[in-house]
């Protein structure tokens, strides 16, 4: 009688418990960079080879170089457009920091979850990932910074105009979980986290840049969207000819072409 | 066979099969464990044959099976070639938007901006025209038919792509060559102290370092700054695009003609009207208009029934948004299309729009083809409800439309 029971209570309550809450609530803020991705990658879905179009922001005159075959690639100017894989972790060069000539600092960013945009608008809605000026002043100072940028939701999002230069953002304090907290308020989709970390005398090795996973990288938005009306920036983003999906060994047909010249 | 020995083969019996039913439980409890297909492929086997191995996710790249993307041994990394000469890679997109099995879309739901219907709380009019149940992002209708009823008719729902983000800091100090380890022991007074004894202080260690400025910022505390209110005139009060929305007629929400295919309840009443209007048939005339024939017999001419028609009041509301994706700053132009697609007149039409906190009211950007008054109050999401109430009665036939302009936050 207690087999037949317990047969029975397994049938039932087996597919439940294998079915995983949308949130982290079994991870952590401080877990390390690529844990909670990697977890997020179990779940199923169409994350695996996914790259999410993420747009990396700066203060004016910043300059952003991301890891490319072991080193660095050329530093260019913010916003930097790319997209990322989901799970993995993007070891970047921030320099020409304003007030902070000759200064660097090596934030990662590990992209958690994706967006479902409609179809050729990807590259459009990006996730973005804002280094600020205050972050990178903490994160030469030898603090260590951690940004959860999570996907609003909008029947309770702060009925407040977004700033489209400075991205809305909060602070919790010492002790608190910044991924719960971007649970509580949405869906998380990318960890940032600066500070702490400097590469060795010799120069980056492979465990400092995580591998140098594979990237996609999008030309800069052309036109701010507060300042470009609908009717002009539809056509400046609309898709362009996606090239065959086919032959491209790449995701979407995106062929991997050479490095730039001049790259390391 | 002695009555041990019997004691013993029973036991042995039941023995085994509690371990064959433990072995059945633990294959059941393995088999139950869910996980995505491609997690047990073997690295680096490459990816198995779609045809021998099904995914349940339509032409995945290679890398969905292996999870480690294969590394071109030129290059780590696919950058773009300057000028982007052979166009910009665009990321994988399997054939049409991704949605779970079983939820239909649009997917994921806190991606889209949505207005309109009457959700959850079904909206209720009193008497004194008072709206109960009027959720956010509600659009419904209300009108006074001829028999005193107040009828609450729902629009359809608007989708548009709007994702929003934000962020939450932590900001910790890191310790760097600092160990700490196990505390070999205590000092703890036990005994009255004496008023000029003093207890030794303490040394201890914080593991988060408070940061002047930083830490003594409440986490309540939102930072935000209101955009320059850069308002676009390119897109015009009553301009659309081209993707509208499968559901959408243009040809109803433009020109207001009327297409006999969808409203076949006025078709038919109209057919019946003609019909029984022919001169040989009998003539009713209550109120100086024509009563209508519910049921009749062609084929035998002596017996006719005339009864008075019922009355079927009915309100179609159609709302349109001019774009189905935006950015916050950009503005969207909402045009609702309200028709009396009944058969006979309704009274105080009022139109109701619960706005999201998403959707800022442009001021002064509302107008209505008929005779309307426009007012807003602020709703519990520091919106607005934009009510319209037409002053004349509506005929049979009879619609107008309404158009306003709304800013995503």
């Amino acid at each position: 009688m207690m087999a037949v029971v317990a047969l029975g209570w397994l049938v039932v309550a087996a597919p439940a418990a294998a079915q995983q809450p949308g949130v982290h609530y079994l991870h952590q803020g401080v877990m390390p960079p690529g844990a909670i991705g990697g977890r997020q990658l179990l779940r199923g879905g169409p994350l695996p080879g996914y790259f999410q179009p993420v747009e990396i922001k700066a203060p004016q005159g910043a300059l952003v170089s991301l890891a490319v075959a072991g080193d660095f690639d050329r530093p260019k100017a913010a916003p930097r457009r790319a997209g990322f894989l989901i799970g993995q972790v993007y070891r970047m060069r921030v320099t020409n920091i304003h007030l902070h000539p000759g200064m660097e600092v090596f934030p990662t960013i590990e992209v958690i979850d994706r967006l479902y945009p409609p179809r050729g608008q990807e590259t459009r809605f990006a996730i973005p990932v804002e280094l600020t000026q205050e972050d990178l002043e903490l994160a030469l100072q030898g603090k260590f910074v951690t940004r959860v940028i999570y996907l609003e939701d909008p029947r309770r999002a702060l009925p407040v105009a977004e700033d489209p230069q400075q991205q809305e953002w909060f602070e919790i304090g010492p002790g608190g979980d910044p991924l719960a907290a971007a649970d509580a308020l949405g869906r998380p989709v990318a960890i940032l986290r600066m500070g702490a970390r400097l590469p060795d005398a010799e120069g980056p090795d492979a465990q400092f840049l995580f591998g140098c996973p594979r990237f996609v990288q999008y030309p800069p938005r052309r036109v701010p969207p507060a300042a470009a009306t609908p009717a002009e920036a539809a056509p400046a983003e609309a898709p362009p000819a996606a090239p065959p999906a086919a032959p491209g060994p790449g995701p979407g047909g995106a062929a991997p072409v050479a490095p730039e010249a001049g790259q390391p | 066979m002695t009555k041990a020995r019997e004691n013993a083969i029973a036991d042995e019996r039941w023995a085994r099969a509690w371990r064959l039913l433990m072995v059945g439980l633990g294959v059941l409890i393995l088999c139950s464990c869910q996980g995505p297909a491609q997690q047990f492929c073997a690295p680096g086997a490459g990816p198995p044959n779609a045809a021998a191995y099904p995914s349940p996710y339509p032409q995945l790249p290679e890398s969905a099976y292996t999870g480690v993307p294969p590394v071109p041994p030129q290059a780590q990394a696919m950058v773009g070639p300057p000028g982007m000469e052979q166009g910009v890679p665009l990321p994988y997109q399997p054939t049409g938007p991704w949605t779970p099995p079983g939820i239909a879309g649009p997917w994921p739901q806190d991606e889209y901006l949505r207005d309109g219907g009457d959700r959850e709380l079904p909206t209720r009019v009193s008497r004194d025209w008072e709206v109960f149940g009027l959720d956010l992002e509600d659009t419904v209708a209300h009108y006074d038919t001829l028999d005193g009823r107040t009828v609450v008719e729902p629009s359809n729902r608007v989708h548009i792509y709007a994702p929003r983000f934000a962020a939450v800091r932590k900001v910790s100090a890191v310790r760097a060559d600092e160990q700490i380890g196990r505390a070999g022991g205590f000092h703890l007074a036990t005994t009255l102290l004496g008023p000029t004894q003093a207890l030794p202080v303490g040394v201890g260690t914080q593991n988060y370092q408070p940061v002047g400025g930083v830490a003594a910022r409440p986490p309540v505390v939102f930072r935000s700054r209101q955009g320059d209110g850069v308002v676009s005139e390119a897109l015009g009060a009553v301009g659309f695009h081209d993707g509208l929305l499968p559901f959408e007629n243009l040809a109803v929400i433009r020109m207001g003609t009327f297409d006999e295919a969808e409203m076949p309840q006025l078709a038919r009443g109209i057919n019946a009207a003609l019909a029984w209007s022919h001169d040989k048939a009998v003539q009713v005339i209550i109120d100086q208009k024509a009563a209508m024939g519910a049921t009749a017999d062609q084929t035998s001419p002596s017996v006719y029934t005339v009864g008075a028609p019922p009355g079927d009041p009915k309100l179609r509301v159609i709302k349109v948004a001019s774009t189905p994706f935006a950015e916050p700053g950009d503005e969207v132009a909402l045009t609702i299309r309200f028709d009396n697609v009944g058969n006979q007149v309704i009274g105080n039409v009022t139109i109701i729009d619960n706005l999201s906190p998403r959707l800022e009211y442009v001021a002064d950007s509302a107008q209505c083809s008929l005779d309307a008054q426009f007012l807003t109050q602020p709703n519990e999401g520091d919106s607005l409800v934009i009510r319209c109430e037409v002053a004349d009665p509506l005929e049979p036939g009879q619609g107008g439309v309404i158009r306003f302009r709304c800013r995503v936050r």
